[in-house]
Protein backbone atom coordinates (compact mmCIF):
# COMPACT_ATOMS: atom_id res chain seq x y z
CA UNK A 1 0.00 0.00 0.00
CA UNK A 2 2.75 2.40 1.05
CA UNK A 3 4.81 1.25 -1.95
CA UNK A 4 2.06 2.45 -4.29
CA UNK A 5 1.85 5.75 -2.47
CA UNK A 6 5.63 6.11 -2.74
CA UNK A 7 5.39 5.39 -6.45
CA UNK A 8 2.72 8.00 -7.02
CA UNK A 9 4.44 10.52 -4.73
CA UNK A 10 7.27 10.55 -7.25
CA UNK A 11 4.95 12.24 -9.74
CA UNK A 12 4.37 15.18 -7.33
CA UNK A 13 7.71 17.00 -7.81
CA UNK A 14 7.57 16.44 -11.58
CA UNK A 15 4.12 17.99 -11.78
CA UNK A 16 5.00 20.90 -9.49
CA UNK A 17 8.21 21.62 -11.36
CA UNK A 18 6.32 21.85 -14.63
CA UNK A 19 3.52 23.97 -13.12
CA UNK A 20 5.96 26.41 -11.49
CA UNK A 21 8.54 26.30 -14.24
CA UNK A 22 9.06 30.07 -14.11
CA UNK A 23 9.85 30.04 -10.39
CA UNK A 24 12.40 27.27 -10.80
CA UNK A 25 14.22 28.64 -13.79
CA UNK A 26 17.77 29.74 -13.10
CA UNK A 27 17.80 28.13 -9.67
CA UNK A 28 19.88 25.12 -10.69
CA UNK A 29 16.97 22.74 -9.99
CA UNK A 30 16.69 21.33 -13.52
CA UNK A 31 18.98 18.53 -12.48
CA UNK A 32 16.67 17.65 -9.58
CA UNK A 33 13.72 17.60 -11.96
CA UNK A 34 15.70 15.23 -14.16
CA UNK A 35 16.46 13.11 -11.08
CA UNK A 36 12.76 12.93 -10.19
CA UNK A 37 11.82 11.86 -13.74
CA UNK A 38 14.58 9.28 -13.85
CA UNK A 39 13.74 7.97 -10.39
CA UNK A 40 10.07 7.61 -11.32
CA UNK A 41 10.73 5.91 -14.65
CA UNK A 42 13.09 3.35 -13.13
CA UNK A 43 10.60 2.26 -10.47
CA UNK A 44 9.98 -1.49 -10.11
CA UNK A 45 6.39 -0.86 -11.17
CA UNK A 46 7.40 -0.06 -14.74
CA UNK A 47 9.87 -2.89 -14.88
CA UNK A 48 7.25 -5.38 -13.81
CA UNK A 49 4.70 -4.00 -16.26
CA UNK A 50 7.05 -3.83 -19.20
CA UNK A 51 8.71 -7.23 -18.51
CA UNK A 52 12.10 -5.81 -19.47
CA UNK A 53 14.83 -8.46 -19.63
CA UNK A 54 17.11 -6.57 -17.24
CA UNK A 55 18.50 -8.47 -14.24
CA UNK A 56 17.73 -7.02 -10.83
CA UNK A 57 21.36 -6.33 -9.97
CA UNK A 58 21.85 -4.34 -13.19
CA UNK A 59 18.73 -2.33 -12.47
CA UNK A 60 19.69 -1.64 -8.84
CA UNK A 61 23.37 -0.92 -9.46
CA UNK A 62 22.62 1.20 -12.51
CA UNK A 63 20.10 3.19 -10.53
CA UNK A 64 22.54 3.72 -7.63
CA UNK A 65 25.33 4.91 -9.95
CA UNK A 66 23.09 7.27 -11.90
CA UNK A 67 21.41 8.58 -8.76
CA UNK A 68 24.79 9.30 -7.20
CA UNK A 69 26.01 10.97 -10.41
CA UNK A 70 23.00 13.30 -10.55
CA UNK A 71 23.16 14.25 -6.87
CA UNK A 72 26.93 14.75 -7.08
CA UNK A 73 26.49 17.02 -10.08
CA UNK A 74 23.83 18.99 -8.18
CA UNK A 75 26.15 19.26 -5.17
CA UNK A 76 29.13 20.27 -7.28
CA UNK A 77 27.19 23.01 -9.06
CA UNK A 78 25.56 24.23 -5.83
CA UNK A 79 28.76 24.54 -3.81
CA UNK A 80 30.62 27.82 -4.20
CA UNK A 81 33.79 27.21 -2.20
CA UNK A 82 36.73 25.71 -4.07
CA UNK A 83 37.72 23.42 -1.19
CA UNK A 84 34.17 22.15 -0.81
CA UNK A 85 34.04 21.45 -4.55
CA UNK A 86 37.21 19.37 -4.18
CA UNK A 87 35.54 17.43 -1.37
CA UNK A 88 32.61 16.71 -3.70
CA UNK A 89 35.04 15.36 -6.30
CA UNK A 90 36.75 13.29 -3.62
CA UNK A 91 33.37 11.75 -2.74
CA UNK A 92 32.89 10.74 -6.37
CA UNK A 93 36.41 9.28 -6.48
CA UNK A 94 35.55 7.10 -3.50
CA UNK A 95 32.15 6.01 -4.76
CA UNK A 96 32.79 5.02 -8.40
CA UNK A 97 35.49 2.38 -7.76
CA UNK A 98 33.33 0.81 -5.05
CA UNK A 99 30.26 0.78 -7.32
CA UNK A 100 32.12 -0.57 -10.36
CA UNK A 101 33.92 -3.30 -8.42
CA UNK A 102 30.66 -4.31 -6.78
CA UNK A 103 28.89 -4.31 -10.15
CA UNK A 104 31.47 -6.54 -11.83
CA UNK A 105 32.18 -8.92 -8.96
CA UNK A 106 29.15 -9.18 -6.72
CA UNK A 107 26.06 -9.72 -8.75
CA UNK A 108 23.70 -9.85 -5.82
CA UNK A 109 20.02 -9.00 -5.59
CA UNK A 110 20.62 -5.67 -3.84
CA UNK A 111 23.81 -3.57 -4.07
CA UNK A 112 24.10 -2.94 -0.35
CA UNK A 113 27.72 -1.78 -0.34
CA UNK A 114 27.49 0.90 -3.10
CA UNK A 115 24.08 2.02 -1.80
CA UNK A 116 25.47 2.44 1.74
CA UNK A 117 28.60 4.21 0.51
CA UNK A 118 26.39 6.42 -1.65
CA UNK A 119 24.19 7.23 1.36
CA UNK A 120 27.19 8.15 3.52
CA UNK A 121 28.73 10.33 0.80
CA UNK A 122 25.43 12.08 0.04
CA UNK A 123 24.86 12.72 3.77
CA UNK A 124 28.33 14.34 3.78
CA UNK A 125 27.40 16.38 0.69
CA UNK A 126 24.25 17.57 2.44
CA UNK A 127 26.25 18.66 5.49
CA UNK A 128 28.65 20.56 3.19
CA UNK A 129 25.78 22.27 1.39
CA UNK A 130 24.06 23.22 4.65
CA UNK A 131 27.35 24.51 6.03
CA UNK A 132 27.80 26.70 2.97
CA UNK A 133 24.19 27.88 2.99
CA UNK A 134 24.34 29.08 6.60
CA UNK A 135 27.62 30.85 5.90
CA UNK A 136 26.28 32.68 2.87
CA UNK A 137 25.78 36.30 3.96
CA UNK A 138 23.40 36.92 1.05
CA UNK A 139 20.87 34.45 2.45
CA UNK A 140 18.63 36.07 5.05
CA UNK A 141 16.77 32.91 6.11
CA UNK A 142 18.23 29.61 5.00
CA UNK A 143 14.80 27.94 4.88
CA UNK A 144 13.64 30.51 2.33
CA UNK A 145 15.91 29.04 -0.30
CA UNK A 146 14.91 26.25 -2.65
CA UNK A 147 18.21 24.44 -2.35
CA UNK A 148 17.80 24.15 1.42
CA UNK A 149 14.65 22.05 1.01
CA UNK A 150 16.25 19.84 -1.64
CA UNK A 151 19.24 19.31 0.65
CA UNK A 152 16.99 18.49 3.59
CA UNK A 153 15.04 16.02 1.43
CA UNK A 154 18.18 14.08 0.51
CA UNK A 155 19.62 14.43 3.99
CA UNK A 156 16.54 12.93 5.65
CA UNK A 157 16.07 10.22 3.03
CA UNK A 158 19.63 8.95 2.99
CA UNK A 159 20.22 9.12 6.73
CA UNK A 160 16.99 7.22 7.40
CA UNK A 161 17.65 4.52 4.84
CA UNK A 162 21.37 4.06 5.54
CA UNK A 163 20.93 1.16 7.96
CA UNK A 164 18.23 -0.32 5.77
CA UNK A 165 20.60 -0.37 2.79
CA UNK A 166 23.39 -1.89 4.87
CA UNK A 167 21.21 -4.86 5.83
CA UNK A 168 19.16 -5.09 2.62
CA UNK A 169 21.23 -7.74 0.86
CA UNK A 170 20.73 -10.20 3.74
CA UNK A 171 16.96 -9.75 3.86
CA UNK A 172 14.63 -12.60 3.00
CA UNK A 173 11.70 -11.62 0.77
CA UNK A 174 9.44 -11.43 3.84
CA UNK A 175 11.92 -9.18 5.67
CA UNK A 176 12.35 -7.06 2.57
CA UNK A 177 8.61 -6.52 2.29
CA UNK A 178 8.39 -5.70 5.98
CA UNK A 179 11.31 -3.33 6.33
CA UNK A 180 11.04 -1.67 2.95
CA UNK A 181 8.23 0.45 4.39
CA UNK A 182 11.01 2.60 5.90
CA UNK A 183 12.32 3.34 2.41
CA UNK A 184 8.82 3.98 1.07
CA UNK A 185 7.90 6.30 3.92
CA UNK A 186 11.04 8.42 3.58
CA UNK A 187 10.74 8.40 -0.19
CA UNK A 188 7.31 10.00 0.18
CA UNK A 189 8.79 12.53 2.61
CA UNK A 190 11.66 13.25 0.20
CA UNK A 191 9.23 13.84 -2.67
CA UNK A 192 7.09 16.15 -0.53
CA UNK A 193 10.15 18.19 0.47
CA UNK A 194 11.37 18.43 -3.12
CA UNK A 195 7.84 19.49 -4.13
CA UNK A 196 7.95 22.24 -1.47
CA UNK A 197 11.20 23.42 -2.99
CA UNK A 198 9.65 23.53 -6.47
CA UNK A 199 6.49 25.31 -5.28
CA UNK A 200 8.14 28.01 -3.13
CA UNK A 201 8.88 31.44 -4.54
CA UNK A 202 12.37 32.53 -5.43
CA UNK A 203 14.24 33.62 -2.30
CA UNK A 204 14.89 37.30 -1.74
CA UNK A 205 18.45 38.28 -0.98
CA UNK A 206 19.51 39.51 2.45
CA UNK A 207 19.34 43.32 2.32
CA UNK A 208 21.89 43.59 5.14
CA UNK A 209 24.65 41.09 4.46
CA UNK A 210 27.18 41.20 7.26
CA UNK A 211 30.04 41.89 4.82
CA UNK A 212 28.46 45.29 3.99
CA UNK A 213 28.03 46.34 7.59
CA UNK A 214 30.82 48.91 7.53
CA UNK A 215 29.77 51.44 4.91
CA UNK A 216 31.80 54.59 4.38
CA UNK A 217 30.35 57.80 5.65
CA UNK B 1 5.11 -4.40 13.06
CA UNK B 2 8.74 -3.28 13.18
CA UNK B 3 8.31 -2.29 16.81
CA UNK B 4 7.11 -5.79 17.64
CA UNK B 5 10.19 -7.22 15.94
CA UNK B 6 12.40 -4.96 17.98
CA UNK B 7 10.99 -6.30 21.26
CA UNK B 8 11.95 -9.82 20.17
CA UNK B 9 15.42 -10.41 21.72
CA UNK B 10 16.39 -12.89 18.98
CA UNK B 11 15.98 -10.37 16.22
CA UNK B 12 19.36 -8.62 16.36
CA UNK B 13 19.13 -7.25 12.81
CA UNK B 14 15.83 -5.54 13.37
CA UNK B 15 17.10 -4.07 16.64
CA UNK B 16 20.16 -2.54 14.96
CA UNK B 17 18.07 -1.44 12.00
CA UNK B 18 15.47 0.15 14.24
CA UNK B 19 17.84 2.00 16.52
CA UNK B 20 20.23 2.82 13.68
CA UNK B 21 17.48 4.40 11.64
CA UNK B 22 15.99 6.22 14.62
CA UNK B 23 19.45 7.42 15.65
CA UNK B 24 20.28 8.71 12.18
CA UNK B 25 16.91 10.37 11.91
CA UNK B 26 17.30 12.02 15.30
CA UNK B 27 20.77 13.24 14.36
CA UNK B 28 19.53 14.63 11.07
CA UNK B 29 16.54 16.39 12.57
CA UNK B 30 18.71 17.67 15.42
CA UNK B 31 21.20 19.08 12.94
CA UNK B 32 18.48 20.75 10.88
CA UNK B 33 16.88 22.29 13.97
CA UNK B 34 20.29 23.45 15.17
CA UNK B 35 21.03 25.06 11.79
CA UNK B 36 17.71 26.90 11.77
CA UNK B 37 18.06 28.19 15.33
CA UNK B 38 21.71 29.06 14.86
CA UNK B 39 20.87 31.04 11.75
CA UNK B 40 18.11 32.90 13.54
CA UNK B 41 20.58 33.78 16.28
CA UNK B 42 23.14 34.99 13.74
CA UNK B 43 20.51 37.14 12.02
CA UNK B 44 19.43 38.68 15.33
CA UNK B 45 23.07 39.45 16.08
CA UNK B 46 23.52 40.85 12.57
CA UNK B 47 20.54 43.16 12.98
CA UNK B 48 21.73 44.31 16.40
CA UNK B 49 25.12 45.10 14.93
CA UNK B 50 23.44 46.96 12.10
CA UNK B 51 21.43 49.05 14.57
CA UNK B 52 24.54 49.82 16.64
CA UNK B 53 26.39 50.85 13.51
CA UNK B 54 23.53 53.11 12.48
CA UNK B 55 23.43 54.72 15.94
CA UNK B 56 27.17 55.30 15.80
CA UNK B 57 26.87 56.81 12.32
CA UNK B 58 24.12 59.08 13.57
CA UNK B 59 26.25 60.26 16.49
CA UNK B 60 29.19 60.98 14.20
CA UNK B 61 27.01 62.79 11.71
CA UNK B 62 25.45 64.90 14.46
CA UNK B 63 28.89 65.72 15.81
CA UNK B 64 30.09 66.71 12.38
CA UNK B 65 27.04 68.91 11.76
CA UNK B 66 27.36 70.56 15.17
CA UNK B 67 31.03 71.20 14.59
CA UNK B 68 30.33 72.73 11.22
CA UNK B 69 27.71 74.99 12.78
CA UNK B 70 30.09 76.01 15.55
CA UNK B 71 32.75 76.82 12.96
CA UNK B 72 30.26 78.94 11.01
CA UNK B 73 29.22 80.73 14.20
CA UNK B 74 32.87 81.41 15.02
CA UNK B 75 33.53 82.85 11.56
CA UNK B 76 30.30 84.87 11.74
CA UNK B 77 31.32 86.19 15.17
CA UNK B 78 34.83 87.05 13.96
CA UNK B 79 33.46 88.94 10.98
CA UNK B 80 30.69 90.63 12.94
CA UNK B 81 32.64 91.54 16.08
CA UNK B 82 36.06 92.33 14.56
CA UNK B 83 35.81 93.12 10.88
CA UNK B 84 32.44 94.88 11.20
CA UNK B 85 33.49 97.57 13.76
CA UNK B 86 36.82 98.10 11.99
CA UNK B 87 35.14 98.77 8.66
CA UNK B 88 32.53 100.95 10.35
CA UNK B 89 35.31 103.02 11.94
CA UNK B 90 37.10 103.33 8.61
CA UNK B 91 33.84 104.54 7.09
CA UNK B 92 33.57 107.19 9.82
CA UNK B 93 37.01 108.51 8.90
CA UNK B 94 36.03 108.63 5.26
CA UNK B 95 32.64 110.32 5.65
CA UNK B 96 31.17 112.92 3.26
CA UNK B 97 32.28 115.76 5.49
CA UNK B 98 35.94 114.93 4.84
CA UNK B 99 36.10 117.25 1.78
CA UNK B 100 35.13 120.20 3.94
CA UNK B 101 37.94 119.61 6.43
CA UNK B 102 41.40 121.15 6.26
CA UNK B 103 44.22 119.38 4.42
CA UNK B 104 46.04 118.07 7.56
CA UNK B 105 42.88 116.59 9.07
CA UNK B 106 42.03 115.04 5.71
CA UNK B 107 45.46 113.37 5.49
CA UNK B 108 45.22 112.21 9.09
CA UNK B 109 41.74 110.70 8.45
CA UNK B 110 42.93 108.94 5.30
CA UNK B 111 45.98 107.60 7.13
CA UNK B 112 43.80 106.30 9.99
CA UNK B 113 41.34 104.74 7.56
CA UNK B 114 44.23 103.06 5.73
CA UNK B 115 45.55 101.69 9.03
CA UNK B 116 42.13 100.29 9.88
CA UNK B 117 41.71 98.75 6.43
CA UNK B 118 45.15 97.12 6.77
CA UNK B 119 44.08 95.68 10.13
CA UNK B 120 40.90 94.40 8.54
CA UNK B 121 42.86 92.76 5.71
CA UNK B 122 45.09 91.08 8.30
CA UNK B 123 42.05 89.95 10.28
CA UNK B 124 40.38 88.46 7.21
CA UNK B 125 43.65 86.79 6.25
CA UNK B 126 43.82 85.23 9.72
CA UNK B 127 40.26 83.93 9.39
CA UNK B 128 41.10 82.55 5.97
CA UNK B 129 44.26 80.90 7.29
CA UNK B 130 42.36 79.28 10.11
CA UNK B 131 40.04 77.77 7.50
CA UNK B 132 42.81 76.53 5.26
CA UNK B 133 46.39 77.04 6.44
CA UNK B 134 48.47 78.30 3.49
CA UNK B 135 51.51 76.35 4.66
CA UNK B 136 49.52 73.16 4.39
CA UNK B 137 48.29 74.04 0.93
CA UNK B 138 51.66 75.14 -0.41
CA UNK B 139 54.22 73.04 1.46
CA UNK B 140 52.34 70.03 2.80
CA UNK B 141 51.52 68.35 6.06
CA UNK B 142 55.05 68.27 7.48
CA UNK B 143 55.54 72.03 7.14
CA UNK B 144 52.03 72.78 8.43
CA UNK B 145 52.52 70.62 11.52
CA UNK B 146 55.98 72.08 12.16
CA UNK B 147 54.49 75.55 11.80
CA UNK B 148 51.69 74.74 14.23
CA UNK B 149 54.11 73.28 16.78
CA UNK B 150 56.49 76.25 16.46
CA UNK B 151 53.59 78.60 17.21
CA UNK B 152 52.69 76.57 20.30
CA UNK B 153 56.29 76.52 21.46
CA UNK B 154 56.62 80.23 20.68
CA UNK B 155 53.73 81.02 23.02
CA UNK B 156 55.90 79.74 25.88
CA UNK B 157 53.13 77.76 27.51
CA UNK B 158 54.31 74.37 26.29
CA UNK B 159 57.27 72.74 24.62
CA UNK B 160 56.07 71.30 21.30
CA UNK B 161 58.18 69.46 18.76
CA UNK B 162 57.51 67.33 15.72
CA UNK B 163 59.55 65.04 13.54
CA UNK B 164 58.59 63.43 10.25
CA UNK B 165 60.80 60.40 9.59
CA UNK B 166 59.42 59.20 6.29
CA UNK B 167 57.48 61.83 4.41
CA UNK B 168 59.21 62.12 1.06
CA UNK B 169 56.04 62.04 -0.99
CA UNK B 170 53.11 64.34 -0.27
CA UNK B 171 49.68 62.81 0.28
CA UNK B 172 46.60 63.95 -1.58
CA UNK B 173 45.72 67.52 -0.58
CA UNK B 174 42.31 66.65 0.90
CA UNK B 175 43.81 63.77 2.89
CA UNK B 176 46.55 66.04 4.23
CA UNK B 177 43.88 68.47 5.36
CA UNK B 178 41.95 65.72 7.14
CA UNK B 179 45.08 64.52 8.96
CA UNK B 180 46.03 68.08 9.83
CA UNK B 181 42.57 68.74 11.28
CA UNK B 182 42.81 65.57 13.36
CA UNK B 183 46.23 66.62 14.68
CA UNK B 184 44.90 70.14 15.35
CA UNK B 185 41.96 68.72 17.29
CA UNK B 186 44.20 66.41 19.32
CA UNK B 187 46.66 69.21 20.09
CA UNK B 188 43.78 71.48 20.98
CA UNK B 189 42.46 68.88 23.42
CA UNK B 190 45.91 68.47 24.98
CA UNK B 191 46.25 72.24 25.36
CA UNK B 192 42.80 72.58 26.88
CA UNK B 193 42.53 69.56 29.15
CA UNK B 194 45.86 67.88 29.86
CA UNK B 195 48.09 70.42 31.66
CA UNK B 196 51.00 68.90 29.77
CA UNK B 197 54.42 70.53 29.68
CA UNK B 198 55.40 69.02 26.34
CA UNK B 199 53.94 67.48 23.20
CA UNK B 200 56.02 65.49 20.80
CA UNK B 201 54.77 64.30 17.41
CA UNK B 202 56.47 61.68 15.27
CA UNK B 203 55.58 60.36 11.85
CA UNK B 204 56.79 57.14 10.29
CA UNK B 205 55.70 54.36 7.98
CA UNK B 206 55.83 50.61 8.17
CA UNK B 207 54.95 48.66 5.05
CA UNK B 208 51.64 49.96 3.82
CA UNK B 209 50.86 51.69 7.11
CA UNK B 210 51.33 55.37 7.87
CA UNK B 211 51.66 56.27 11.55
CA UNK B 212 51.43 59.53 13.45
CA UNK B 213 52.17 59.38 17.16
CA UNK B 214 51.64 62.07 19.74
CA UNK B 215 53.21 61.91 23.21
CA UNK B 216 52.47 64.23 26.06
CA UNK B 217 53.10 64.22 29.80
CA UNK B 218 49.77 65.59 30.93
CA UNK B 219 46.41 64.06 31.82
CA UNK B 220 45.15 61.97 28.92
CA UNK B 221 42.59 59.39 27.99
CA UNK B 222 42.84 55.68 27.23
CA UNK B 223 41.08 53.67 24.54
CA UNK B 224 38.32 52.70 26.98
CA UNK B 225 37.65 56.36 27.76
CA UNK B 226 37.68 57.16 24.05
CA UNK B 227 35.18 54.40 23.23
CA UNK B 228 32.97 55.52 26.11
CA UNK B 229 33.06 59.16 25.03
CA UNK B 230 32.38 58.14 21.44
CA UNK B 231 29.18 56.39 22.44
CA UNK B 232 27.96 59.21 24.66
CA UNK B 233 26.61 62.58 23.67
CA UNK B 234 29.67 64.44 24.93
CA UNK B 235 33.13 64.52 23.36
CA UNK B 236 32.21 66.36 20.19
CA UNK B 237 35.84 66.83 19.13
CA UNK B 238 36.64 63.13 19.55
CA UNK B 239 33.62 62.16 17.46
CA UNK B 240 34.80 64.57 14.84
CA UNK B 241 38.24 62.92 14.85
CA UNK B 242 36.57 59.54 14.49
CA UNK B 243 34.40 60.63 11.58
CA UNK B 244 37.34 62.27 9.79
CA UNK B 245 39.48 59.14 10.18
CA UNK B 246 36.65 56.96 8.96
CA UNK B 247 36.83 58.77 5.62
CA UNK B 248 40.47 57.65 5.35
CA UNK B 249 39.70 54.16 6.73
CA UNK B 250 42.09 55.05 9.52
CA UNK B 251 42.17 54.12 13.18
CA UNK B 252 43.14 55.92 16.36
CA UNK B 253 44.45 54.42 19.58
CA UNK B 254 44.76 56.13 22.92
CA UNK B 255 47.04 54.53 25.49
CA UNK B 256 49.48 55.11 28.32
CA UNK B 257 53.03 54.25 27.38
CA UNK B 258 54.97 51.36 28.95
CA UNK B 259 56.48 53.53 31.68
CA UNK B 260 52.98 54.76 32.61
CA UNK B 261 54.33 58.32 32.53
CA UNK B 262 53.22 59.56 29.15
CA UNK B 263 50.04 59.35 27.19
CA UNK B 264 50.34 58.21 23.63
CA UNK B 265 47.92 58.75 20.73
CA UNK B 266 48.54 56.72 17.59
CA UNK B 267 46.88 57.45 14.27
CA UNK B 268 47.14 54.52 11.90
CA UNK B 269 46.36 55.05 8.22
CA UNK B 270 46.68 53.04 5.02
CA UNK B 271 49.28 54.64 2.77
CA UNK B 272 47.89 53.49 -0.60
CA UNK B 273 44.45 54.90 0.09
CA UNK B 274 45.87 58.35 0.83
CA UNK B 275 48.25 58.67 -2.08
CA UNK B 276 46.07 57.23 -4.84
CA UNK B 277 43.37 59.46 -6.36
CA UNK B 278 39.89 58.51 -5.15
CA UNK B 279 37.78 56.52 -7.60
CA UNK B 280 34.09 57.41 -7.97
Amino acid sequence: MLADKAFFSEILPIVFYLIFLKRNRGEGLGVIFFYCCFSWLTEDFFFRQLHLPIPDYVHDSGFTILEFTIISYFTYTSLQGKTLKYLAILGALIFYPVAIINFTKEQESFDSIPASVEAIIIISYCILMLYEQINDPKVMFVYNTKKFWVTIAFFLYFSSTLFLFIYARNFTQAEHDKYWTINNFFEILKNILISISFVMKKSSKNPYPIEDLNPDI
Amino acid sequence: MILLEVTNPDSRVSLVLFFGTIGMLALTIGLIVFIIFHQRKVIRYQLRLQRMEQDQQKLLLNASIRLQEEERQRIAADLHDDAGPLLATARLYLNENLVNLDKTTQLQSIYNAKQIIDDTIQLIRNISHSLMPPTLKNFGLESAVNDLFQKISGSGSMNASSRFHDYRERLQAENELIIFRVIQELVNNILKHSNASFIHLTQNTSGNKFFIRLHHDGRGITQTDFNKLNKSNVGLGLKNIQSRLKVLHGQIFFEKDMSQTYYKVTIELIKDEMTMPESG
